[in-house]
């Protein structure tokens, strides 16, 4: 997809201000009600966790409680990884100087390993938003998502692609980093700006796998031996469920329809105000009740995110409508509606950019 | 081994802490309950122990002290020791050290401890510690630290004290009181004037039970500053004693650069900083501020009127290499503890509090002389 008219210099300066100003209105007011908020949301996610695993083992008095208790399970995978672990790793709570709730300590009931994971969707993705080439997650290196890379016959088939990701989002995230850096296979990257030995990387990513395995898939099925596949049939499921909910609301994220791309050209030397209308044009908001942005850990502010990447959260919904007002105001496209309007063109763009250009909107139209 | 910001080698793991690792993607147990148990448990931790701020005592108009009842497990302290507070002030957790003013027999009789603590013009913890537990609450105290103690033996002993550099050695007092222990003391006790002596009375009492106690109060408005006379007239057997020196740092400076002149062994100096808090207010742009590497060993001097340089540059400048990033403050890649000290965040426009805490070296710049965990 091109990228849009550039506003002018004088729009953006403009504009950077009246972005900086929210940011620094808000920031104002981050204090205890925040650190309240996450210390609850923490003990709210452990007693989902908690009761989750324990409704599963009770399945064999009625499979309604491993129903509720795959369930709970799932929403506290989905809460540990995205209202706490997301915006915990993003910083958002550094400030509270706690020694278990910061960017340098956390770790995730997830795949992949949080080390990795903020070395390069902290810096890459957030840094070089939705630039083709410097940004990894655009299409994760899977998947053709516009007309700036060439269509490969492979391209047709990513419809299934897209689907075995997100089922396997976990594992997907987890090899991300591990890829790029072709440990495993292929060339070496020429020029690494890998912070850490590509031993240690390699030592990193096995052992949260193995930490993970050993948790949903050999200890607690084991412990509960009598009903270890009853068990282990949930924890896979409450994985799945997890994996589904977070790759849809990532890819809600930045593949919508409109969602612009840039090329490294255009971002070479820009100023604040221009990477805000960068991070502003590439990314996409979902619409829905407090419950939804929650589950969604607030990325259905996806815009306020890319924004203000180190604001704790729960501010995004106030500040979205603001800076939506701040746009229009500037003439400057915000992205935002409804859940399944915005997921429909997503699945539709995946469709699309599967076929050559010119007949890709023949066959999504 | 998980988060590998770090270059240093994780420690490794007994099977226990893998177990918990793996269950709980913490480190132990406690700390995957720690907000459930707080619950209950205000304040409780993995690291410090729960304590209960009893009373908050005026000593006066600008010094108070906090009477504190240590929680379960904490190991007692020796006289002239110090402990680490952690509060939390508007959701941030803020810690601070503070030498114990009690003795340790004190607080095997009544089980409670005193810090005294002077009130920092413009601090933003030491008044808002007054107000906050002027009705009792919780706080976290990490285990006693330091080694400030009085030597072993009988032989005799120099204090001095700076302002309220005293607590620490109100304590001793106490505790050679409590043991009987006679030996010779000299005190030589240094305020700004003669209404900011703390315990006087108490130390009246303490020099009528103990005739080798001698006690001598010198307000600068008087006396002066700290020198060779003041020492030669109220201490002029000095050479023979150890010394032990508390205070605030100028203070410990004058007082260690007069012993030495005057041909003191510096095995025979003793002297401690945390009698009183850092400074509060952020370096102007025409002083000079000492960056300290701690795990490396290296420090830097910045320059009275140098162009403000990141801490990150300064690191890299030193021949260090800290993890970094993106290097506008986005990617929380170069975190770095802070031991303590000010930085300006060039990105919000604040300055930070002078305890320990995390920050970002890319958008951080020197305020005041620095330790940092690198």
């Amino acid at each position: 997809m091109p990228s849009a008219h550039i506003p002018s210099a004088e729009t953006l300066q403009s504009f950077e201000q009246d972005i900086n100003r929210i940011r620094d209105n808000t920031l104002t007011n981050v204090g205890q009600a925040d650190a309240d908020y996450i210390r609850n949301m923490i003990r709210f996610q452990r007693l989902l966790d908690l009761s989750g695993r324990l409704c599963m083992v009770l399945g064999f008095l009625h499979p309604l409680w491993w129903v509720g208790g795959v369930f709970a399970l799932g929403i506290a995978k989905i809460l540990d990884n995205m209202e706490i672990g997301h915006n915990v790793l993003h910083g958002q709570y550094d400030w509270m100087n706690d020694p278990h709730i910061n960017s340098r300590k956390f770790e995730w009931d997830n795949a992949g390993d949080s080390g990795s994971w903020k070395r390069y969707h902290n810096h890459e993705h957030h840094t070089y938003t939705n630039i083709i080439g410097k940004d990894r997650d655009y299409g994760y290196g899977l998947l053709r998502l516009s007309n700036d890379l060439p269509w490969r016959p492979k391209n047709v088939l990513q419809m299934v692609y897209y689907w075995l990701l997100s089922i396997l989002f976990e594992w997907g995230v987890a090899y991300h980093e591990v890829a790029a850096e072709r440990i495993f296979f292929g060339k070496k990257r020429k020029h690494s700006s890998l912070p850490i030995s590509r031993e240690q990387l390699k030592k990193d990513f096995f052992n949260k796998i193995s930490y993970q395995m050993f948790k949903d898939y050999i200890f607690w099925p084991l412990l509960c031996f009598p009903v270890f596949f009853q068990v282990l049939l949930g924890n896979i499921c409450a994985n799945l469920i997890r994996n589904l909910w977070t790759s849809t609301i990532i890819f809600c994220g930045h593949f919508t329809e409109e969602a612009h791309t840039f090329s490294e050209e255009e971002c070479k030397n820009e100023t604040r105000g221009q990477w805000y209308y960068r991070q502003i044009l590439g990314s996409s908001n979902l619409e829905g009740p407090r419950w939804f942005h929650i589950l969604t850990g607030h990325l259905s502010c996806q815009v306020e995110h890319h924004l203000f990447p180190d604001v704790p959260a729960r501010h995004y919904p106030a500040m979205a409508a603001e800076v939506a007002e701040v746009c229009k105001k500037h003439g400057i496209p915000y992205n935002t509606g409804p859940f399944f309007a915005q997921y429909f063109t997503v699945l539709q763009r995946v469709w699309k950019y599967s076929f050559p250009s010119s007949e890709g909107k023949q066959q999504a139209a | 081994m998980t988060t590998t910001t770090t270059d240093r080698p994780a420690p490794s793991r007994t099977l226990w802490q893998r177990l918990a690792r793996s269950l709980t993607q913490h480190d132990s147990f406690g700390a995957y309950f720690e907000p459930l148990i707080q619950l209950a448990l205000p304040m409780w931790s993995t690291s410090g122990y729960r304590t209960k701020v009893l009373e908050v005592r005026t000593e006066l108009p600008d010094v108070y002290s906090l009477v504190l009842k240590p929680g379960r497990g904490w190991g007692g302290f020796r006289a002239g020791q110090f402990v680490q507070i952690v509060a939390e002030q508007n959701g941030v957790l803020c810690s601070r050290h503070f030498s114990i003013s009690s003795s340790p027999d004190h607080y095997a009789r009544t089980g409670l401890i005193e810090l005294t603590i002077r009130v920092q013009d413009k601090g933003r913890i030491t008044p808002w510690l007054r107000q906050q537990f002027a009705n009792g609450g919780w706080l976290r105290i990490s285990a006693a630290q330091g080694d400030f103690v009085l030597p072993q033996g009988n032989g005799p002993v120099l204090l001095l004290a700076g302002g309220s550099g005293i607590t620490p050695f109100r304590s001793m007092l106490n505790q050679l009181r409590a043991q009987n222990d006679n030996r010779d003391v000299q005190l030589l006790y240094f305020a700004r004037d003669n209404q900011h002596f703390l315990f006087r009375d108490e130390f009246n009492r303490l020099q009528l039970d103990n005739p080798q106690l001698n006690i001598t109060l010198l307000d600068n408005e008087q006396h002066g500053l700290i020198s060779a006379e003041l020492l030669q007239q109220y201490c002029p057997d000095f050479a023979r004693r150890q010394i032990l020196i508390c205070g605030p740092a100028p203070m410990i400076a004058l007082s260690r650069n007069i012993l030495t002149d005057m041909q003191v062994p510096q095995q025979n100096i003793g002297f401690e900083y945390f009698g009183a808090a850092p400074i509060d207010q952020p370096r102007s742009s025409s002083d000079a501020a000492l960056v300290a590497f701690r795990q490396s060993g290296i420090n830097v001097d910045i320059a009275a009127g140098e162009s403000a340089r990141s801490l990150l540059e300064v690191a890299e400048n030193a021949g260090l290499k800290p993890v970094s990033g993106c290097r506008v403050g986005v990617c929380h890649q170069c975190i770095c503890q802070k031991q303590s000290g000010v930085v300006y965040n060039t990105r919000t426009g604040q300055y930070s509090d002078t305890g320990a805490g995390e920050i970002q070296l890319c958008i951080s710049v020197a305020a005041s002389d620095l330790v940092l965990d690198l």
